[in-house]
């Protein structure tokens, strides 16, 4: 009786939630089994993390199609690297303005949803805004650096220079935790509900005297404010922002990622992010292929696993079912 | 002083940009699902077009043909294969759908032709015509005449056939052309297969133009969906006639205002029609009010 | 029970990686009894793979070199790396060849902004690196310990794209046409220097952006200026696009583009020579591509690399590595970075044989090669030139 009472307390234990908590701590212990080049790759798959996460929530939670993800994501990056180039700001006075700017694009973005733009037309009309913030990177000579970029300097972290990959990891990893655990929270909220609501029937969530339009406009502010700081993360791993960096392009990485992950599952586009930034390390040798490889992994995986990894590692732990992931 | 000339060359490229947003506003007729991977198909047909004039020595005309058949068969096979087995899904899927296998498209283009930019061999080497001080090229004739007689046959058989017929009553309703003995998928992959000819007939166009690399494909979706936006989202009349708008705005703006803009005109217009009107010229109610 | 074997598994999974990580950190400057491992990067992929034609030419002569027998009995493994012309991939790509391949040194790379990205990562590690084909000189001014660039940078084409353009009598008006992108910022930037020097300003500046594939507005815009010479900082599609219309609309200024562009490629790619007739283009080479005096060096790519066309880029690199190879060869069979780097500073004068200028390192001075000649059609043949009108 006390043996399978023990036992059942034990299931609960790994099956719960908070055994995700043990990836961060797990993950402190990465610097000492990795060169620079390995550390590299970890520290951009935590980038990618928050841009999974961010990107999830308006593509997965909110059902959206949307394009602008590179752009909030270039947004981020440029306003942090122009604080710090221009103004000199510490790097960790820049995370939140970034995280603003991203907001604020996220908003002007999808603005035209309040009056009803839904959908596809919704999808071009940040697949333009996205194409226009990259203009004026181009064009912004003095301010943006223009198609040379900007040069980051050395970043400060309140008196700590990052300037190894070690240092920067730990940073990271500070901040993606913290941003996952509160999107976590997001999801569960009111908010996160409505998000998930608007998705999966419109008129119902509208009937509910629930301002559908405002909470679009709500997931995508809150989409570009995650997307913003990823990319002030990026402008410091990277050392260099460039308008080539944050084209369209990159956004297949960015709608893979999610998509492999799983669709609307938070566990996902950590699983999505992680997978797909070691994924292209590989390729780099075989022109051509990167496109390929990218291409068939979607269709392969919108024909035969379209709710992702996330899905799969689900039927072993049932912690991972997405409560809010529904076929439609 | 040089109005005339510039738009003469605005509504060459807008004719190119018609087709295109034509052929893609075909597919979403048909099936509901806007082709986000449309302009890799269009980059398809010209490097189809490439690849037998100048490795198989065809002449032109016969590729030309070969290559749009191909294509029709990619799309209907694309649409059979792809689309109609995630018809169940969300409709963000169909989106991934088509992104997806444009960049397959887009990596085999570059796994076989690497690192070369490719020449068209001369089409027509017809020197200009001159109406005075317009030069006319025999490619924009080409163009021209082509798209003109495409668009003819094209709206000849959509409102006049009964195979036209069968178009419009599927578009309105797919379950009542079910009911009435229509096969509505056979139905969805032949016009995929319309829509890709259609986008073929502009990359074989644009091939002897400029040279092929196998991101070409891009800039002609945005061009595409702007002129689709502009013209109005379902309108196939309003696809052509915001092409040729777009086409000559570009040239416009290039000109007497500043050559930086060309590159984005085709976005702002996107914005400003969906911010200010979004049915477009032609098209019908967009705003969902909910 | 499922769950805790699962754990346990990926455990052990990262162990593993993580001693063989620590296990390949054997050798650690790329030096062995056998080989010396040279990493390329270039932009195989990507909207700028057709300049990565540098580093295809740069492994083909490394290929070459140890068929002939090797440096000092040891044989040239290459590493490729792709980059896109992407600046995170550009980084990655560097710590790879740096941290787990550990390279002796760094050879190649073709854009000049991923090659400013990575150029702190370099620094650090105290890699020699040589600049094969990127043009900005930024890259390598100031002097550092250790990199140098093997090829004409912007300022030097610059120049002698804007003497050029002053020894055509009367030359007064300029119009510029270029791609609002840093390459052909390196480009046109230093030429319009050179000219604003002599207070020469462009009457009217235009864009034409890559991908366009009508150049009506900008070339109606230029003709309407009425200039004397127009530079045009393009790519190939597009340099091809904008000489076609200019030939449609008469305009009929000589035309100066960028080493970017070869003549006879042009040619193939405009079709007729009335068109191309009026186009200048910096010349970095000994002879023309397909001349006597480079005959070997295409002869080389074709062994190794048989489908490759050969374009202004494709043997570019290959000046280069032969001063590299010098260097190498001038170390000795005790070879360390530092002594490689001490041997490259005391190239000078160097011969190539393949580009026109000579290659000359010293430690205050990382420009290696300061002449570059300006090339155009004459009597239908494309020939290398002294100043306007005047064959060599």
């Amino acid at each position: 009786m006390n043996g399978q009472a023990a036992q059942g307390a034990w299931a609960r234990w790994v099956g719960g939630t908070h055994v995700f908590y043990a990836v961060p701590l797990l993950a402190l212990a990465i610097p000492l089994f990795a060169n620079q080049y390995t550390q590299f790759v970890v520290n951009l798959m935590l980038v990618y993390v928050l841009v999974a996460v961010g990107f999830n929530l308006v593509l997965g939670n909110l059902g959206q199609l949307a394009f602008a993800n590179t752009a909030l994501f270039g947004i981020g990056a440029y306003t942090a690297s122009m604080l710090m180039v221009h103004a000199g700001w510490p790097f960790w006075a820049v995370i939140l303005p970034a995280g603003i700017v991203g907001a604020v694009a996220g908003f002007l973005a999808s603005v035209t949803a309040l009056r009803g733009i839904r959908n596809y037309y919704l999808a071009i009309v940040t697949l333009a805004f996205g194409e226009l913030l990259r203009w004026i990177y181009i064009h912004g000579e003095a301010a943006t650096g223009g198609t040379d970029g900007l040069a980051v300097p050395r970043a400060d972290f309140f008196g700590i220079a990052l300037d190894s990959e070690t240092a920067r990891f730990y940073v990271f990893l500070l901040i993606v935790t913290v941003i996952v655990k509160a999107v976590s929270n997001l999801l569960q909220s009111k908010i996160g509900r409505a998000i998930v609501a608007i998705r999966d029937n419109e008129l119902a969530t509208a009937s509910l005297a629930i301002p559908t339009g405002r909470y679009i406009v709500l997931a995508f502010t809150l989409s570009g404010s995650i997307v913003g700081v990823a990319g002030s993360l990026f402008a410091v791993l990277i050392g260099h922002v460039a308008p080539e960096s944050f084209g369209l392009i990159e956004l297949i990485l960015h709608f893979a990622m999610v998509l492999v992950g799983g669709l609307g599952s938070l566990f996902g586009s950590v699983l999505g992010a992680v997978a797909l930034t070691a994924l292209p390390e590989y390729f780099r040798r075989f022109p051509g292929l990167y496109e390929m490889f990218f291409g068939g992994l979607l269709i392969v995986f919108l024909l035969i696993q379209p709710r992702g990894l996330a899905a799969l590692c689900a039927k072993w732990w049932p912690a991972l079912r997405d409560r809010y992931f529904r076929d439609r | 002083m040089y109005f005339l000339q510039l738009t003469l060359s605005g509504l060459a490229q807008g004719a190119i940009y018609a087709l295109v947003a034509l052929s893609m506003c075909v597919v979403y007729r048909a099936t509901t699902v806007v082709n986000f991977g449309h302009g890799d198909l269009v980059m398809a047909g010209a490097f189809v077009v490439y690849l037998l004039v100048v490795l198989a020595g065809m002449p032109f005309l016969v590729s030309a043909i070969l290559a749009v058949a191909l294509l029709f068969v990619l799309g209907l096979l694309i649409e059979v294969g792809l689309i109609e087995r995630i018809k169940s899904g969300p409709h963000i899927g169909f989106a991934l759908m088509c992104i997806a296998f444009g960049y397959v498209l887009r990596g085999i283009a570059r796994a076989v032709w690497g690192r070369e930019v490719l020449p068209m061999p001369r089409v027509f080497d017809l020197s200009p015509v001159m109406f005075g001080d317009l030069v006319v090229t025999a490619d924009a004739l080409v163009i021209f005449f082509a798209v003109g007689v495409l668009l003819m046959l094209f709206f000849g058989l959509f409102y006049r056939t009964s195979a036209g017929r069968i178009m419009q009553a599927v578009c309105q309703s797919e379950r009542g052309a079910a009911l009435v003995g229509i096969n509505v998928p056979t139905f969805h992959g032949v016009m995929w297969g319309v829509g890709a000819a259609l986008g073929a007939v502009g990359g074989v166009l644009v091939a002897p133009l400029t040279l092929l690399h196998p991101a070409l494909g891009a800039s002609f979706l945005i061009k595409g969906f702007a002129a689709m936006t502009l013209g109005g989202f379902g309108s196939l009349a309003g696809a052509v006639v915001g092409g040729l708008l777009l086409g000559v705005a570009e040239q416009w703006v290039g000109f007497y205002v500043s050559t930086k803009l060309i590159d984005i005109t085709a976005y702002v217009v996107i914005i400003l029609v969906l911010a200010l009107r979004p049915n477009g010229l032609f098209g019908r109610a967009v705003a969902e009010r909910v | 029970m499922k769950q805790s074997v699962h754990l346990l598994r990926v455990g052990i999974a990262i162990l593993a990686c993580a001693l063989t990580t620590i296990a390949s950190a054997a050798e650690s400057t790329g030096v062995t009894d056998t080989t010396i491992k040279i990493g390329i990067m270039g932009p195989f992929s990507g909207n700028a793979a057709s300049y990565s034609k540098a580093e295809i030419g740069l492994d083909a002569y490394y290929k070459w070199v140890n068929d002939q027998g090797g440096v000092n009995g040891r044989k040239i493994e290459t590493v490729l790396e792709d980059y896109a012309c992407d600046s995170a991939k550009g980084i990655a790509a560097v710590k790879k060849l740096i941290y787990q391949d550990k390279v002796f040194m760094l050879h190649g790379n073709s854009c000049s902004a991923v090659a400013m990205a990575i150029k702190p990562v370099v620094l650090e590690a105290g890699i020699p690196w040589v600049i094969a084909h990127a043009a900005n000189g930024a890259i390598s001014a100031p002097a550092t310990k250790n990199i140098f660039h093997g090829v004409p940078v912007g300022k030097t084409m610059g120049m002698a794209m804007g003497r050029f353009i002053v020894t055509k009598p009367g030359a007064a008006k300029i119009a510029v046409i270029q791609h609002t992108d840093d390459w052909a910022k390196s480009y046109c930037g230093p030429a319009m220097e050179f000219l604003a020097s002599k207070n020469i300003r462009p009457v009217v500046e235009v864009s034409f952006e890559r991908g366009e594939t009508d150049a009506t507005a900008q070339t109606l815009k230029i003709k309407q200026a009425n200039p004397d010479f127009v530079i045009a900082c393009l790519y190939e599609s597009e340099t091809a696009i904008f000489l076609k219309d200019a030939k449609k609309f008469g305009l009929n200024a000589p035309v100066m583009g960028t080493a970017g562009t070869d003549l006879e490629n042009t040619l193939k790619r405009v079709g007729d020579l009335d068109t191309v007739s009026n186009y200048y283009v910096p010349h970095m080479y000994a002879d023309n591509l397909d001349g006597p005096r480079l005959k070997r060096f295409v002869e080389i790519l074709k062994k190794y690399y048989p489908n490759e066309s050969v374009t202004a880029f494709s043997l570019i690199s290959m000046g280069s590595a032969a001063a590299v190879v010098e260097a190498l060869k001038r170390s000795g069979r005790d070879l360390s970075r530092e002594k490689f780097i001490a041997e490259l500073d005391k190239i000078k004068d160097f011969d190539t044989g393949v580009l026109a200028g000579r290659i000359t390192w010293t430690p205050a001075d990382r420009d290696g090669v300061k002449e570059v000649a300006v090339a155009g059609f004459v009597n239908g043949k494309p020939a290398v030139l002294k100043a306007w009108g005047q064959p060599l």
